[in-house]
């Protein structure tokens, strides 16, 4: 856990491709967010082209001081945007904003303009500038839920929550480079090939990197980052209106947008009316007692064997 | 003022005159502990009726512990001992809550402890507190009454939760709503109202099975269990005490339910 308790008004957010993909759609980004659960070649090739990876992880409570990670050289003279960490909560956002400072894409203008200018900037004044970006922060905390319940006077502790750490890997000038803004540098890799493919190359080097942990040390996720497909798929299909490939693919896209759509609907709601609802309706339709009896039998059980409450 | 690091609902215990018995008071409250600026430690017990601070000291890192009596006839019985004063404050914490002596301890020692839940509670002072004989009892408060000179010994009796929402709430508890079809779309207008498609009842079973409906809902509880939520709940028009606990949330809703008819309820 860590010992920075300034989150400077950047709230804690899911990791999910769904969440990265609504900031960058946020930003005017055209790019998309998947997981992924494998990186052999097949898998990734329906994904492809590909921008970025991104490689989340973190320590399974008692492994904190197991080690890993480490390969590749430090590269202080990185001609590519790369920006510390300084904000933990913020991590996720810091994260892909170094992509995108590496990545040849249109982008709305906020980021665009920020970008610009703190590409002149060290590393550390380039990160305490993200931070310090309303739009940047007020896009963030946009997918996270409202501090109804939790806060407004009520004082209640904080939960901490362990934060992933984020780590991107992309090609820049030739090279397979790891933007990790708690390192000092960008981290340089093996050479990618100057035309073609260089996700094998980042394929191996995370899963170099993944052995490197001792088993069961931590949770990871991989993402890739990629061009949106579906405005290419719109059109393919104007071309083939019936290619049948083109149509499950399709389908496949906008099954995905919409359980994006509806979770983070679900992340930014503020469930208490519903809440306050549901217990009502359940009084109506006279299945509260019994209800209630059941979740205090559980409740008396579970405090038999000695069970806290307050698991997530 | 920050938020607290450690709060917990107690009442509390008072000595009786000058002699050695302490008496439990009905008043319900709140024990916040919670790290100053200056590394300090605030340690105040708050009366969930009135929302008055009735304790409110100032301690410096190191000069107190938190530490269980012994078995009680009121409940687990714990006492703020003072090591660098006659003050002994006593308060009596219930359940869970190795963990709230241990977090507690730990913002004792040090303003900026950052205070651990995840874990089951641990069964080291409740296993040896099982073996105490009522003397074993009095005879320990005693012990610390007779080294005690302050009039305000405090004693907190946690009652812990009766009943989870979040037990209630479950989607086998709540299909049968989702069934009728009147009472299902009664429901719809408290659903997101940025959902991408117009909602069905299968939409409401998606939603109360999802992981962010279901975290609020383990937050609600756990606020609730703090007896503070007063202020929140009268926005919902019920009454200040619904928000006391989870219980008595969901008894005041029933009644509201009951009384109101087919009316809908006041929404955020």
């Amino acid at each position: 856990m860590s010992g920075d308790d300034d989150s400077s008004g950047w709230q804690l957010t899911e990791s999910d491709p769904g969440v990265f993909s609504e900031l960058l759609r946020t930003l005017g980004v055209p790019l998309v967010v998947d997981e992924l659960w494998s990186m052999d070649p097949d898998g990734l090739a329906i994904l492809q082209p590909i921008s970025a990876f991104i490689f989340l992880f973190k320590y399974v409570a008692g492994s904190s001081d197991a080690s890993g990670g480490a390969g590749g050289a430090f590269d202080p003279d990185f001609p590519g945007f790369f920006a510390h960490q300084t904000v933990n909560n913020a991590c996720a956002t810091l994260a892909v904003v170094n992509a995108l400072g590496n990545i040849d894409t249109e982008m709305g203008k906020d980021i665009k303009d920020t970008l610009e200018f703190a590409r002149e900037l060290d590393p550390q004044s380039r990160g305490m500038v993200l931070v310090s970006s309303l739009f940047l922060r007020e896009a963030h905390n946009a997918l996270s839920p409202p501090s109804v319940i939790s806060l407004d006077g009520l004082n209640l502790p904080k939960r901490t929550e362990d934060a992933y750490h984020f780590v991107v890997y992309l090609p820049v000038a030739g090279s397979l480079y790891e933007l990790d803004g708690l390192k000092p540098h960008a981290v340089r890799h093996a050479p990618v090939p100057s035309s073609g493919d260089w996700t094998g190359v980042a394929a191996e080097t995370i899963q170099a990197r993944i052995a490197t942990y001792p088993p069961g040390a931590i949770h990871f996720s991989l993402m890739a980052v990629r061009p949106d497909p579906l405005p290419m798929l719109q059109a393919q299909l104007v071309a083939n209106p019936t290619d049948e490939v083109l149509l499950a693919r399709m389908a496949q896209e906008e099954e995905k947008r919409q359980r994006w759509a509806f979770e983070n609907a679900l992340r930014k709601a503020n469930h208490l009316p519903l809440i306050h609802a549901l217990v009502g309706a359940l009084a109506k339709s006279g299945g509260l007692d019994a209800a209630v009896a059941g979740a205090k039998e559980k409740m008396r059980q579970r405090r038999a064997r000695g069970q806290d409450m307050d698991e997530d | 003022m920050s938020a607290p690091t450690v709060a917990f609902k107690a009442g509390r215990l008072f000595r009786r005159g000058d002699t050695n018995w302490v008496d439990p008071q009905p008043e319900k409250g709140v024990v916040l502990v919670t790290a100053t600026e200056d590394g300090l430690i605030q340690w105040q017990w708050k009366n969930r009726t009135t929302n008055a601070l009735d304790e409110d000291l100032l301690i410096f890192p190191s000069d107190t512990t938190f530490s269980q009596v012994a078995q009680s006839a009121w409940g687990r019985t714990y006492v703020l001992a003072f090591s660098s004063s006659d003050q002994k404050h006593f308060d009596a914490s219930s359940a869970r809550d190795d963990q709230i002596v241990h977090n507690v301890n730990g913002v004792l020692q040090d303003a900026s402890f950052e205070p651990t839940w995840s874990t089951p509670a641990a069964s080291s002072s409740s296993a040896a507190a099982a073996g105490s004989s009522r003397d074993d009892t009095l005879r320990r408060l005693r012990e610390i009454l007779t080294r005690g000179g302050s009039a305000s010994a405090a004693g907190l009796t946690v009652e812990p939760p009766s009943v989870a929402l979040s037990d209630v709430l479950t989607p086998a508890n709540l299909a049968p709503i989702f069934a009728d079809e009147a009472l299902a779309r009664s429901l719809f207008p408290f659903l997101p109202a940025d959902l991408p498609s117009p909602p069905t009842p299968a939409t409401l079973q998606q939603v109360v099975s999802s992981p962010q409906f279901q975290a609020a809902v383990r937050e609600l509880d756990r606020a609730l269990s703090t007896g503070l939520l007063a202020d929140l709940v009268r926005g919902l028009g019920l009454p200040a005490s619904a928000g006391e606990s989870a219980e008595a949330f969901i008894r005041a809703v029933a009644e509201q339910a009951g009384s109101g008819g087919e009316e809908r309820m006041d929404t955020d």
